[in-house]
């Protein structure tokens, strides 16, 4: 069980920008040239293959540098990072789409790439015929689809339209059908890019399920990327951190997802200005310094729900005998206001001002959020904003709860919430016990 | 380690192959191969009302044009032959070199969604348009015969039993250069979109620059060097040999034509080999 199935060795990708038109053109030509007079077939190469040119310059990228890892069979591998960490172009070059600028992938066994899901689909066609040609493009045999065939419908839910053309299935049907002829794979790895982001909810589950059902029984080989971290922490045995194309952390899922929150949450949970100058502000007020503290039990584990967090901030006023306010407005990246919360208001003298104001646990839904901070004159008009001034995520937290989609609302608060169970019987009804939340 | 080593069967690394996926991986695609064939010509009569009948309907519309315009206007020489075959024949083995050629060089400006996110032998693609294209070809052979038929019984041509297998060589011949072509100009296009306008002028001054419309016989000493440059003329004549028994060429214009097919379609097969995989970074 514990052979390696992948071995990765100073895996890098090179990639260059700008677009392509004559200015490439010449170059090629340049490069062609130069290859036929000097015989120097270096110069034809696109890109800088010598190690010394590890510093691209601006008009090249490394996706991927130096990354080297092995995969043990019957490893579920997680990969998780920021947008353009290199998780795709990785996945990208497992699957053979791309080649590496440099180093080697060795391997043994069948890969299948799920990195999109109904790739291939002729939108015109009927459900029945995407199910064979969307089955050959990822690998089966025509044999194998016509024995999976039945399954796959079934797994899909679409049988009353198996003849019907696809581009008139609703998205619903559309995504089911193209993940069930996915999940229907039988290779000896399966590579699976952020493909579980869609779907509706019920469909979601179906699929982790299916994902679970394949590592768990069957004993593949997964390397699965995702930002949603709840399904890394639930599926992988093992994680791995890009950054910038490099491997930043790797090792045992949840402390790698730890370390993930814990890097970018401490990023703006502080801000403070050592001169005046540089600080935000105006003729009214300057603002001195804000701070985020979530009320941690262990300074490395990640804010989530249950975390509750206080902020406080200073900031010095100029102005005598004046009214102050301040406001704190929460958002989420999206930009949709979750609250906006106003301190009381009071009359001040030129001086610092310090605020303070703690948001209780068990109160915010999950996501990535920012706060705003107002500052008030006579409680109506605003002399100073501090937009986005502390970045922060929350990260999910689930117990008993066997559901892995996003949860919705804004907020998540934990109102006290019973449910009462009763006998009915002839005699009458009669209360047989009533469970609270916790 | 090296028994590690020993145990990994397979390597991705930057070096491409100048000859490609083995022969062996290509026939574990062939089920995909047909796939692509079967989608393709569903795909084509989906929501049409003729359907299928458009393979058919194509030639006829367009023979029935140069009937008007090469024969009843202009008044070409057809060799004696009912001027409705004559142009029959040139404009099927056209179709099918226009059609692979056409097909197999936008191989990856059509395919970018689908080389972006799965892999299998790139080369399956333009292999399955030549397929298609076969099919297509073999349809509209049907039609030629059974015009074929109907002047054979009206008394009007003969037909020459003994030559229809010369047929053979000649639409392979054109296949492979169509396909050699396609392949080149699939690597060009895929890099520089240039390529594809000057695909459709290509493909339009090379339909003249054929005996279709006329006899080889009948173009002028001083511009034969043009026909002779152009690898299809021998064979458009030896196509109308075959059928009708009616055709001018040498041995040496057949030769030619056919080492200029296999060298294009060696070099053409060679390059998109070695650079698909990496296409895919530019498409």
């Amino acid at each position: 069980m514990s052979d390696t199935i992948i071995q990765i060795e100073n895996l890098s990708k090179l990639y260059r920008l700008g677009t392509i038109g004559s200015g490439t053109f010449k170059r090629d030509l340049n490069n062609w040239l130069q290859g036929i007079f000097r015989k120097n077939s270096d110069s034809r190469a696109p890109v800088p293959d010598t190690k010394e040119n590890v510093f691209a310059g601006k008009d090249h990228l490394w996706a991927l540098r130096n990354v080297s890892f092995d995969i043990k069979e019957g490893e579920v591998c997680g990969i998780i990072g920021r947008n353009g960490a290199g998780k795709s172009t990785l996945l990208k070059v497992l699957s053979k789409i791309t080649r590496p600028t440099e180093g080697f992938v060795r391997g043994r066994g069948k890969i299948s790439s799920l990195l999109e899901i109904g790739t291939g689909f002729h939108a015109d066609l009927s459900g029945r015929e995407n199910i064979f040609i969307s089955g050959s493009m990822l690998g089966m045999k025509k044999a194998e689809i016509r024995k999976k065939f039945d399954e796959i419908v079934d797994f899909s839910g679409i049988e009353q339209f198996l003849d019907t053309p696809v581009k008139r299935y609703s998205s619903g049907m559309y995504v089911r059908l193209a993940f069930g002829v996915a999940a229907h794979l039988e290779p000896d790895i399966l590579i699976v890019d952020e493909v579980l982001a869609v779907g509706d909810a019920e469909f979601q589950k179906k699929c982790m399920g299916k994902m679970k059902d394949v590592s768990h029984q069957k004993g593949r080989t997964i390397l699965f990327v995702s930002h949603n971290l709840q399904a890394v922490n639930n599926l992988c045995t093992k994680a791995i951190w890009l950054q910038k194309g490099s491997i930043h952390a790797m090792g045992e899922t949840q402390m790698v997802v730890n370390k993930y929150l814990g890097a970018f949450q401490k990023k703006l949970w502080n801000r403070e200005w050592k001169s005046p100058q540089e600080a935000p502000g105006n003729e009214w007020v300057r603002i001195l310094s804000v701070e985020l503290i979530p009320h941690l039990p262990n300074p490395m584990a990640p804010i989530d729900i249950r975390t509750a967090i206080t902020v406080k901030f200073r900031f010095y006023n100029f102005n005598n005998e004046i009214n102050l306010s301040a406001n704190l407005v929460l958002f989420s990246l999206a930009g949709d206001c979750i609250f906006d919360v106003p301190s009381v208001s009071g009359d001040f003298n030129e001086g610092m001002i310090e605020g303070e104001c703690t948001i209780p646990g068990k109160f915010l839904n999950d996501g990535s959020y920012y706060f705003s901070l107002y500052i008030l004159k006579d409680t109506s008009r605003t002399i100073f904003e501090y937009e986005e001034c502390l970045h922060f995520d929350v990260e999910d937290h689930r117990e008993n709860i066997h559901w892995y989609d996003k949860w919705v609302g804004a907020v998540r608060p934990h109102f006290p919430f019973a449910l009462s169970s009763y006998d009915v019987s002839k005699n009458g009804i009669s209360l047989l016990n009533t469970r609270h939340h916790l | 380690m090296a028994e590690q080593k020993a145990r990994l069967e397979w390597e991705i690394n930057k070096k491409t192959s100048w000859l490609g996926t083995s022969l062996k991986e290509l026939y574990q695609y062939k089920d995909l191969l047909f796939r692509l064939v079967r989608k393709e010509f569903l795909s084509s009569y989906q929501q049409t009302l003729l359907g299928p009948f458009w393979v058919l309907l194509q030639p006829i519309l367009t023979v029935l044009t140069s009937l008007l315009i090469f024969h009843k206007i202009i008044g070409v020489s057809t060799e004696g032959i009912p001027p409705l075959l004559y142009y029959l024949a040139g404009i099927t083995l056209w179709n099918l070199f226009s059609d692979i050629f056409l097909g197999t060089s936008v191989t990856f400006t059509q395919n970018v969604l689908v080389f972006n996110k799965v892999y299998f032998p790139r080369i399956i693609v333009p292999l399955s348009v030549v397929l298609l294209s076969g099919l297509r070809f073999l349809i509209q052979l049907l039609l030629f015969f059974a015009a074929l038929t109907y002047y054979y019984l009206a008394g009007e041509v003969v037909v020459p039993l003994q030559t229809f297998l010369l047929a053979i060589p000649v639409i392979l011949t054109t296949a492979g250069i169509a396909l050699g072509a396609g392949l080149v100009f699939s690597i060009f296009t895929a890099k520089y979109r240039d390529f594809l306008g000057l695909l459709q002028i290509i493909l339009r001054l090379l339909l003249f620059v054929c005996p279709i419309f006329y006899p080889m016989s009948i173009v002028p000493d001083k511009l034969k060097w043009i026909m002779n440059l152009n690898p299809l003329s021998a064979q458009f004549e030896v196509f109308r040999f075959a059928m009708l028994g009616k055709g001018q060429f040498t041995a040496d214009q057949v030769l030619y034509s056919s080492v200029f097919m296999v060298v294009l379609l060696a070099g053409g097969m060679l390059l998109f080999n070695k650079t698909a995989d990496r296409l895919v970074d530019v498409i």
